[in-house]
């Protein structure tokens, strides 16, 4: 018995997900400004972001991750992440708009259990919003 | 017939015989003797051990002296990790009482999150309930809950008040009696060998065809390499609350009665000891 969860093709996302952590996972999966980016557009200038990511999800090489803002925390240029490495740097992090992941969770399996339509949604802010 | 309420008691009021040490290059005024300490399984490091602090601190100086924190043969003891989990991952199978080595310098940052004070202990075990209650209910018990059930969760769990806690924590037991059980079980499977810090899937109590999944299940679906292989020998314990559980259980029952109070089932797979 397998569940519909667990087929093949959602698992090999999961475990890709789980290492999204990486720079090196796709070309868009570092972050979407700083040097990184510039870097990588350097090299490959004819590849507009869209494309990027497309082939991106194609090659399941990463998870979305949706951030979206809470209350008056000043919200982010972009808010469509392929990698999880610069929310690390956040306060706080909400899953569903109610719970705190735990620290240690990784993303490919937060997307798994609470994901959906290939997103995962993550709310954040600078201090608490859900108890 | 036990009645199943014995066991939710039996795994509240587990407890670990445990000898905290002082490491050898920490710096001291007088000797430091070992500490002696019942440790609850159910709770965490740096929630019950004020003493253990307060008893080192004594024969140090104070400016020897920053945050506390537990190791076990080299291995970092992760405050957020249940206790019992970090005794069955790993210390199953060694004597006791199980010897952890205290640090108050080279806090390592690496593997550790800091725990300056319980409000962190507090906040991280409700951000467990509430996320094993979004994949019991959609989280529609814990936020018909008041604020002040909440704390009382949290201060049965401080307090070690069994009645207290379970008052409110079995209403996150619940499930409509149509749906045989919860719509998903929170598990985390940990394992002594692999670098990930656990396995969490979505995983249904009952099967389509209406069978009560077993901790076997689960495990073939999740973590088959937990499984001995058919005419194979068995390679791996697994282990909850430090007994094997048997593989026919049906995973309901367990994640009922053998959760820990962040309503997790933490299960950890280990290698059989071979003698």
């Amino acid at each position: 018995w397998r569940s519909p969860r667990s087929s093949p093709r959602r698992a090999a996302r999961g475990v890709a997900g789980a290492t999204a952590g990486r720079t090196g996972a796709g070309p868009a999966a570092g972050p979407p400004s700083g040097r990184g980016r510039q870097r990588r557009v350097a090299e490959q200038p004819e590849e507009p972001a869209g494309d990027a990511k497309k082939k991106v999800m194609e090659a399941r090489a990463s998870v979305d991750v949706l951030l979206k803002a809470v209350g008056d925390t000043p919200i982010m240029r972009t808010k469509k992440w392929a990698s999880f490495l610069k929310l690390m740097g956040l306060r706080f992090i909400y899953v569903n708009q109610s719970f705190a992941p735990s620290p240690d969770q990784e993303v490919g399996t937060l997307y798994e259990c609470f994901g959906s339509d290939g997103k995962l949604v993550l709310h954040y802010c600078k201090t608490q919003a859900w108890g | 017939m036990t009645d199943d309420k014995d066991v939710l008691r039996d795994v509240w009021f587990g407890r670990i015989p445990t000898c905290f040490t002082l490491y050898q290059d920490e710096i001291t005024e007088r000797e430091a003797e070992p500490y002696y300490l019942l440790l609850p399984r159910i709770s965490y490091l740096t929630l019950v051990t004020d003493k253990v602090k307060k008893h080192f601190q004594k024969v140090m100086r104070q400016e020897e002296v920053s945050e506390i924190w537990f190791e076990y043969e080299g291995t970092p003891l992760k405050w957020h990790y249940p206790i019992g989990l970090l005794f069955d991952l790993h210390a199953s199978n060694t004597a006791l009482p199980w010897s952890i080595t205290v640090h108050f310098k080279n806090f390592p940052e690496k593997d550790l999150l800091h725990c300056h004070s319980k409000d962190v202990i507090e906040a991280h075990f409700m951000a467990c309930i509430k996320e094993a209650d979004a994949l019991k209910h959609k989280s529609q018990v814990i936020n018909e809950m008041q604020k002040k059930d909440h704390k009382q969760l949290w201060m049965g769990l401080q307090n070690d008040k069994f009645e207290q806690f379970w008052a409110i924590n079995r209403k996150l037991m619940e499930y409509p009696p149509e749906d045989n059980g919860f719509r998903y079980i929170p598990f985390r499977i940990y394992q002594a060998t692999t670098e990930r810090p656990f396995i969490q899937k979505l995983f249904r109590p009952i099967a389509s065809g209406g069978q009560l999944h077993t901790l076997g299940d689960l495990l073939k679906d999740v973590c088959p390499s937990a499984i001995a292989p058919e005419d194979g020998e068995q390679k791996t314990q697994v282990m909850i609350h430090g007994i094997e559980p048997m593989l026919e259980t049906p995973i309901q029952w367990l994640s009922e009665h053998m959760s820990y109070p962040d309503n997790f089932l933490h299960i950890s797979i280990i290698p059989r000891p071979t003698d």
